[in-house]
């Protein structure tokens, strides 16, 4: 999932909807993310290529609307509303994810198991 | 309904209203005063119903004395429809705010009290009070109101009744009122609504919400006086079995102290039962068989009519037992039946019942034991039809009526004039957490952190809170103290109408500065001045459940002095910003923003790490 400057990435996304989850004064989301164009890659735990600046999903609050959403630890978010998470600063990230106005937010993110299960369709029906 | 049983009804709801009245005269709170004016209009309503109930009886029988000319009478004319149960549920009038007053819920918070009388027949039934202002989007009633004897000609009249529920009509006016109303400058608009308060009746025509004479004078009370606002006439066209909405009839004007802006119909469910669906019309014995039979088959059974089906069983206990019945003929209006010549080879008449099923149509045949029973049976049939014929609608399928459940005691919630005028806590919970004490040596029972109760303080005078620690180590308070308070739930939870809880929040700045309390005890006391103050409106939302809040830097309503604190001694002079260790109180809370602010800061100097934001 590393990209090749100049060159358009591609991936299978899943698209996720998830509600916020209304705390008192604060809307939760319920998850950590970690990456981001300005931290060191090398120390992602969840990327695969060491080099991916991505934004990962660190941690997710069991029972909380990101889980419940579908949200899995180790994804990749490639949009947020539409806003693009492969080349954002990690605090440019939080924010958008954060957004008081916002009360839900559609993530598409990237899998490793999403691309092996696409693999596997492929080879059983080779129509293509 | 005889003479006799009206009068006694109309010299109970003068006993009411005179009690009611008292009350009213009596009582010095305004939600006391609402509710006794609401059974004024009641009564007042019921009483004028009865009477012109009881004038239209005697106008009968004056009529049934002139002898009836012979074309009057008819064989349909005697035959009355079944009466049946009707009822009316879910009531709910939506509002129409302006979406200035809506969103933006500035100015005076505008009050209404609202009630609707519903009138079948000579019934009238109330339903609850209802407190409405600009934050509700509809008015909600949650009562069912069930009228046991209709007609399928009813006429169910529904009347929203309401009353202005800010104008000072108690006998004793706080001098702050009066004040106020003088020391403002009275403009065009405010003279009208003083002027509407004061003559109740110049806004709408019909203040006394009846279209009936006036046959005794409604006694004048000082006192909050509910106008009617809207009316609305429903009737068997309207029943269904589901919400339906209706149209509103509004009178009054924008000008009148009780206005409301209704948004011009009603949602309700309005269900009819009539008694040919519920009842047994008819019941006997009857030998049956199928059309085309041996005419030596037939069958003995116990027939019901009932509802859209004559139910046949083999033994009169099985209709009780709730078994099966052994054949079920339907009966609707498709149905036809006819008496047929006398059967040669038995006693009485046959009556054949014709139904239509799909393309095919199936007769069953019926033998009673006499003419008299086939006259019966027959009578019975016209008179199931009939019903059908006027009930319509209802007789297709049996709607469901949920009886209202005895009612419960409502909460107790006593409703403050005002936040801002009256606060008395009484008593007060207040919630103390302590976050990140450090300790020389951590006692077992730090969790034995006792809440004090405060048995009554009012805002103006400060709060004196005591801390007890039981044991003999020495705790530093090194970090800042969040204060909860929390108005006892009884007290500060508006009813549900208002759909705003209200919390008193106070935060404490944080405390730098702490000296041990002199004393020789085994315990330490931390004393605390807490001054209280009411929430601005921009505290007005709901609090969360972890007893953390979020600091929040524009805290400075309230002021806090400590009049005793531990030693400085220790390091414990930081600025009161160290962030504690496990920052969530619950599993989903975000750390406050200040700590996060300073973690990200640190976190951002530091290379070495991969950040990782919660969100």
């Amino acid at each position: 999932m590393s990209f090749v400057p100049g060159q358009p990435v591609t991936a299978v996304v899943q698209r996720i909807e998830i509600q916020k989850l209304c705390q008192g004064e604060n809307l939760i989301l319920g998850f950590s993310i970690g990456g981001g164009i300005d931290q060191d890659p090398g120390q992602n735990p969840f990327s695969e290529d060491k080099s991916d600046k991505g934004i990962y999903v660190t941690r997710i609050t069991p029972g909380g609307p990101a889980e419940v959403a579908g949200l899995r630890i180790g994804d990749k978010i490639m949009q947020v509303n539409g806003w693009d998470m492969t080349m954002v600063t990690h605090d440019q990230a939080r924010k958008k994810l954060t957004k008081k106005r916002e009360d839900v937010v559609r993530l598409l993110i990237t899998r490793k198991s999403l691309e092996e299960a696409v693999k596997h369709s492929k080879g059983s029906h080779p129509r293509q | 309904m005889q003479d006799s049983d009206i009068q006694k009804k109309i010299d109970h709801e003068i006993r009411m209203r005179d009690g009611a009245c008292k009350l009213l005269a009596a009582c010095s709170q305004r939600d006391q005063a609402l509710e006794a004016a609401k059974s004024l209009q009641t009564c007042s309503t019921r009483i004028m119903a009865y009477m012109s109930e009881l004038q239209r009886m005697k106008e009968a029988q004056v009529m049934q004395n002139v002898p009836r000319r012979s074309s009057d009478a008819g064989p349909m004319d005697d035959r009355l429809p079944c009466k049946g149960k009707v009822a009316i549920s879910d009531l709910r009038i939506p509002l129409m705010w302006k979406d200035t007053e809506y969103f933006k819920n500035k100015g005076e918070l505008h009050r209404c009290a609202v009630f609707c009388l519903l009138q079948l027949g000579g019934e009238i039934f109330d339903t609850d009070m209802v407190i409405v202002d600009r934050t509700l989007t509809d008015i909600c009633f949650d009562n069912t109101i069930v009228f046991s004897e209709a007609s399928p000609g009813f006429e169910l009249r529904v009347e929203l009744y309401s009353c202005c529920s800010e104008d000072d009509y108690s006998a004793g006016s706080t001098p702050r009122k009066l004040a106020s109303k003088l020391s403002s400058s009275l403009g065009r608009s405010a003279g009208k609504k003083l002027r509407a308060a004061m003559e109740p009746g110049a806004c709408s025509p019909v203040s006394n919400g009846g279209a009936a004479p006036l046959l005794l004078p409604v006694p004048s009370v000082p006192g909050p006086k509910y106008h009617l606002l809207a009316h609305t006439t429903l009737s068997l066209s309207h029943v269904q079995d589901s919400f339906r909405t209706h149209d509103l009839t509004i009178s009054g004007n924008e000008e009148c102290s009780y206005w409301l802006p209704l948004y011009g119909s009603m949602c309700c469910r309005l269900a009819a039962q009539p008694h040919c669906m519920t009842r047994q019309m008819m019941a006997g014995w009857l030998k049956v068989k199928q059309c085309g039979g041996d005419p030596k088959t037939w069958t003995k059974v116990y027939a019901v009519l009932k509802a859209t089906s004559l139910s046949c069983y083999q033994r009169q206990e099985d209709v009780d037992a709730n078994v099966e019945p052994a054949l079920t003929i339907g009966i609707n209006k498709e149905t036809r039946i006819r008496a047929s010549e006398k059967d040669p080879h038995g006693k009485g008449q046959n009556i054949s019942i014709s139904n239509r099923y799909g393309g095919e149509e199936v007769t069953h045949t019926l033998n009673t034991e006499s003419r008299e029973d086939t006259h019966s049976w027959m009578e019975a049939f016209w008179q199931h039809f009939y019903d059908m014929s006027q009930w319509k609608q209802c007789c297709d399928d049996l709607m469901k009526i949920e009886l209202p459940s005895p009612r419960k005691p409502a909460p107790v919630t006593p409703k403050q004039g005002s936040l801002y005028h009256e606060m008395v806590f009484h008593p007060l919970l207040l919630q103390i957490s302590i976050s990140n004490i450090i300790l020389d040596s951590l006692p077992e029972s730090l969790d034995g952190i006792f809440l004090q109760h405060f048995s009554k303080c009012s805002y103006k005078e400060p709060a004196r809170l005591t801390l007890e620690f039981e044991g003999s180590h020495n705790i530093f308070v090194i970090c800042f103290l969040q204060c909860l308070l929390w108005h006892l739930a009884n007290q500060n939870q508006s009813n549900t109408g208002e759909g705003l809880i209200r919390k008193w929040k106070s935060i404490i700045s944080p405390i730098t500065k702490w000296s041990r309390s002199e004393c020789n005890s085994n315990t330490q006391h931390f004393n605390f001045n807490l001054r209280i103050q009411p929430p601005s409106s921009s505290l007005l939302a709901p609090h969360p459940a972890s007893s953390h809040s979020p600091l929040s830097q524009r805290s400075t309503q309230t002021t806090l002095s400590c009049s005793s604190s531990t030693s400085s001694s220790s390091s414990s002079n930081s600025e009161g910003s160290h962030s504690p260790e496990s920052s969530e109180g619950g599993p989903f809370s975000r750390p406050s923003p200040a700590r996060r602010s300073l973690r990200n800061l640190r976190a951002r100097l530091d290379p070495r790490n991969w950040l990782q934001s919660h969100v």
